[in-house]
């Protein structure tokens, strides 16, 4: 297992407060659906940086990287599915209306 | 490297799974947290309006401050895996005790925002109040806001007491003994960090703009 430099790790750690001040500084600018997007890349940069240099995911072996792919995976498909109904679906549903009742004779239908 | 358990060939063969162990956990964390990224997603897509104004009422200095805390903290973490591997034991010790404070002082933070926060009517459930027309939407953001960095906090507070736990077991053995404690435990403190890069910027940035 390769060790890190201290070089390579404080690298790591100057980049990460480099985007913390970039995703602080683009949030006080108008950039209409900009922003959002801005702060979500940033972000996945991040992580990306911490999971590869920190996590050791750069010299992980096969089984650790799949297992760490799995994840995202499963992230997607929890988001694919769900937002395929939530924006497929309106958010108007018809209004409530009372059960039936019923019939004497306690027939249920 | 100490003697590996009787049933791994190699103490690599016991480091290599004591890693995938961590990363499988750490699988299943992710789908902890996942649902509440969604419920997050799918009502700021409701209640956009709402969901801006209410991210304006947190507290940007506190939460800025908070993320810098914790990235630092990762390097210390990722220096005491260093030192651990090089089997440096006394650096290693330091190194988990100042990512510890470091989270303890993220707690703290955290805390005083509470305050801030219960002081401006801002819990739901317990005299929430809100400018009228946004604030069931607001409402809705202070549950996942709450939610979401309660989890996060308790997640860290397992993290501080897992690196004060490795720090005092230092103390009488060597550091190659608790390597893989050490290597995986940073694995969950990294996690636990990264999880925090992107509440971050859902919680205190959204419309900070105007």
């Amino acid at each position: 297992m390769a060790i890190p430099t201290v070089k390579a790790l404080l690298s790591v750690w100057l980049g990460l407060l480099v985007l913390l001040g970039l995703t602080t500084a683009s949030a006080y600018l108008d950039l209409g659906v900009g922003n959002g997007v801005a702060n979500l890349v940033i972000a996945i940069i991040k992580v990306s940086l911490i999971a590869l240099f920190y996590m050791h995911l750069r010299h992980a072996t096969a089984t650790v990287r799949l297992a760490a792919g799995a994840a995202l995976l499963f992230l997607f498909f929890l988001a694919f599915l769900s937002f395929g109904d939530f924006l497929t679906r309106s958010r108007n549903s018809t209004p409530w209306r009372a059960p039936q009742t019923t019939s004497a004779t306690g027939d249920t239908y | 490297m100490s003697v590996p358990a009787e049933h791994f060939a190699t103490a690599e063969d016991q480091r290599q799974a004591a890693e995938l162990g961590m990363w499988v956990f750490l699988t299943t964390e992710l789908m902890f947290f996942a649902p509440l990224f969604l419920g997050y997603a799918y009502n700021r897509w409701a209640y956009a309006s709402a969901f801006a104004e209410a991210s304006r009422h947190t507290d940007v200095v506190i939460g800025t401050v908070n993320t810098a805390i914790l990235l630092t903290s990762s390097l210390f973490m990722a220096l005491a895996v260093r030192a651990t591997q090089l089997g440096h034991r006394r650096p290693t010790q330091v190194f988990l005790l100042v990512t510890a404070t470091l989270g303890a002082i993220f707690l703290g933070l955290k805390g005083l925002e509470y305050a801030h926060e219960w002081d401006e009517h801002l819990v739901p459930w317990l005299d929430f109040r809100f400018a009228p027309g946004n604030a069931h939407g607001a409402a809705l953001f202070y549950y996942l806001y709450f939610g979401m960095t309660g989890l996060h906090a308790t997640h860290l507070t397992i993290g501080i007491a897992m690196a004060c736990v490795f720090a005092f077991r230092l103390r009488t053995q060597p550091a190659q003994h608790l390597r893989n404690q050490i290597e995986t435990g940073a694995l969950y403190w990294h996690f636990v960090d990264a999880i925090w890069v992107f509440l971050y910027p859902i919680l205190y940035l959204v419309n900070r703009h105007g």
